[in-house]
């Protein structure tokens, strides 16, 4: 590990370690045990656990994808590139449309599904996961990316 | 298969112009056909295994990074909000209107992984790294922030360090020679290659190098990864250059690659189609923008690669290089010395011509138990690095002492001190590795690399397992080196043993007791592959006793 921030061949690991294999299936089960255990919380009936899953899962993921920049590690070799860049925009090396960013991009559309499904498409309920929803898929749109509305997070 | 020779689809054969009736006109032949090998270089090659990571393993070590991030988090919290003392650099309080100078998120894998388990790497020595060695004892009472010496040092065996032949000795004839060369010579040059440094030692160092790998003539530097990033750029200097790396070479080769102004091109570790793609991609489409022609091609390659323990299919690039005009550059870092059969390298070890490699670089630290390293090849090649490589015009030349243990290594692996010294310990070190590798693989870890190659990685997967594996094996006098993320994959982090000619049957075997004890406890037997009928150990060091006996 040397000194914690060095690597073979200078490739930033955050663009690939995603790609890693199981990790998707990693990541499934997370969001399965997240549910499990809202599910088992005494007070809260099913239509808000999947609520819920849906949106602490999408403030999640916005929040490691798309606010935290740069990589918790130092960059000696890059220059301090990827500080700028969000994890999102690393991934790959900001190839676009790999099959990390399509699975990445299906998870919450795939839950907002199933959350809609089990709230039986109450308005309040889906007003709510559409609108987490989509606060987490309009930044993985490839038009967006480097763009920084506002000059939010620019820095 | 020759165009229009044969069609498996339908059996009749070609007319004159090359039309076979009753087909659909597909002639299928292939333009990179894999040629006849003989067929120990078949048996070479299916040598190697790369046993992907079992499910159930991967999910749970991204389950413990996921853990140790969140509880980084959480102790990042309590440092900011002052329950915790916090021990790294802060900024100072008059700056605080200024940019920032650190950005502490950067530093947020070494806070919070890499500084609790950081006991298990530069722990110092105070002994030569010969097989045993003596590893000094630290203690520490705020979670590794602050290590001290306790003053006492434990003997342990030595499964870290670069010592292939075991030449990493203290006493013994390349010591004494070393030792005549200092009172000579002095301890330093004081000078570059290229004004006063050049000593007779230095002419008869390279002299005996290519005597050695067989090549016309050879350049010699003080430092090897300096051999690497300064000689890349003196051949690869100017525009219109191309330079293709594996991907798992060493830094000093992508640091040598950087400070030439070429584009690089990166291909997948040792799979030559992959070369063979690029390099057609790259001659016919020309250089980026303009589509000239490029003025030449370099293909940077390593012997052994040391995380992998994987050796390169040699044959292969020879023939893709051959066929398409570009140049090969092979660092033997870690395979001079310790393959082939008189220990000459990769070259030997394929039954390759050395002079079909243009470049051949390699290091004297890992086999030669000193410092340094050497370009070898034609003379032209030669004379050229002499006039123009960064390290002859600047950097100070190598020490004399340091020279001379070389000098005395190799001839010892030659026989030229005529004894059967250097071939006792190239079996030795054969035997050693094949024997290792073998029994660890029967006992359910996973192996990767070659069989024949003496770095040994055993996956360990689990971060917690990265620092329990070195800390108990540390207890049982064991000391061996253990690599985690980000210096490897996320998923496949290693211990890594490298085999010396120094170790004998007996230490291995308690060794291997000890890992094997370790490995129950911690549960990293995890290959699924059915164990494999494996040589007895009586095989594998029979030609070292018969050498022995002969001595």
């Amino acid at each position: 590990m040397g000194d914690g921030g060095t690597t073979y061949s200078g490739v930033n690991p955050n663009a690939v370690w995603l790609n890693s294999r199981g990790i998707w299936l990693s990541y499934v089960i997370a969001v399965t045990i997240l549910h499990l255990v809202l599910l088992s919380i005494p007070f809260l009936n099913v239509a808000q656990a999947w609520t819920l899953t849906n949106v602490v899962h999408n403030i999640g993921n916005y929040i490691f994808l798309h606010m935290l920049k740069g990589t918790p590690w130092e960059t000696n070799w890059d220059q301090g590139k990827s500080r700028l860049l969000t994890h999102w925009e690393q991934i790959d090396f900001g190839e676009q449309f790999t099959t990390t960013r399509k699975f990445l991009f299906l998870a919450p559309v795939i839950l907002f599904i199933l959350a809609s499904f089990y709230t039986k498409y109450d308005p309040l309920h889906f007003i709510i996961n559409l609108s987490t929803m989509l606060l987490v898929l309009i930044p993985k749109l490839p038009q967006l990316h480097g763009v920084r509305i506002f000059g939010i997070n620019k820095y | 298969m020759v165009l229009g020779g044969e069609n498996t689809l339908s059996g009749s054969a070609p007319t004159a112009n090359g039309h076979v009736k009753e087909s659909n006109g597909f002639i299928p032949h292939s333009n990179g056909h894999v040629p006849q090998y003989k067929d120990d270089k078949i048996k070479k090659m299916s040598q190697e295994s790369f046993e992907p990571v079992p499910l159930l393993v991967a999910c749970l070590t991204y389950l413990g990074y996921g853990m140790l991030v969140l509880f980084g988090y959480f102790r990042d919290f309590l440092r900011k909000s002052g329950v915790e003392t916090t021990h790294s650099t802060i900024e100072r309080k008059k700056m605080k209107d200024f940019v920032p100078l650190y950005q502490s998120f950067e530093s947020f894998y070494t806070r919070n992984l890499y500084t609790r388990i950081r006991d298990c790497w530069n722990r110092p020595i105070c002994s030569v790294p010969s097989a045993e060695f003596d590893v000094s004892e630290r203690v520490s009472d705020d979670g590794n922030w602050h290590l001290r010496l306790t003053g006492k040092s434990r003997r342990c065996v030595n499964l870290g360090s670069y010592n292939y032949l075991g030449f990493a000795e203290n006493k013994g004839p390349c010591a004494d020679a070393a030792a005549e060369a200092l009172q000579q010579y002095g301890a330093g040059v004081c000078s570059t290659r290229q004004e006063l440094g050049n000593y007779r030692i230095h002419e008869e160092l390279e002299e005996t190098t290519a005597r050695f790998l067989g090549v016309e003539d050879a350049v010699t530097f003080g430092m090897g990864f300096a051999t690497n990033s300064m000689n890349i750029p003196a051949l690869m200097g100017g525009k219109g250059c191309l330079i293709l790396s594996d991907e798992l070479n060493h830094a000093s080769l992508v640091l040598g690659a950087r400070l030439c102004s070429t584009v690089i091109k990166v291909f997948k570790h040792n799979d030559i189609e992959d070369v063979e793609r690029k390099l057609r991609e790259a001659i016919i489409n020309g250089q980026p923008r303009t589509h000239r022609a490029w003025r030449k091609i370099l293909i940077i390659v390593e012997g052994i690669y040391s995380m992998e323990g994987s050796i390169i299919k040699l044959p292969d690039f020879i023939r893709l290089k051959k066929k398409y005009g570009a140049y090969l550059y092979l660092d033997e870092a870690h395979s001079v010395g310790a393959l082939g059969e008189t220990g000459r390298g990769v070259t030997e070890y394929w039954g390759v011509d050395p002079r079909d490699v243009d470049i051949m670089m390699g290091t004297f630290t890992k086999s030669f138990g000193a410092a340094g390293g050497y370009i070898a090849g034609s003379k032209r090649l030669i004379n050229h690095l002499r006039a123009y490589s960064h390290s002859t015009t600047y950097a100070c030349s190598m020490s004399a002492p340091v020279a001379q243990q070389v000098i005395s290594s190799m001839k010892i692996i030659m026989g030229e001190d005529g004894t059967n010294r250097g071939q006792l310990r190239i079996k030795q070190l054969a035997a050693n590795s094949k024997y290792f590798r073998q029994r660890l693989v029967e006992m359910g870890f996973i192996v990767y690399g070659n069989d024949d190659s003496p770095i040994v990685p055993v996956l360990l997967y689990m971060p917690a397992k990265i620092a329990a594996f070195s800390r108990e094996l540390y207890q049982q006098n064991v000391g061996v080196v253990v690599v985690g993320f980000p210096a490897t994959p996320l998923v496949e982090s290693r211990a890594r043993f490298c085999l010396s000619a120094a170790h004998t049957r007996e230490m291995l075997d308690k060794v291997l007791d000890a890992i094997s004890d370790v490995g129950d406890r911690l549960q990293l037997k995890y290959s699924l592959n059915s164990p494999v009928k494996a040589v007895s150990a009586e095989e594998c060091y029979s030609q070292v006793d018969s050498l022995a006996h002969k001595a």
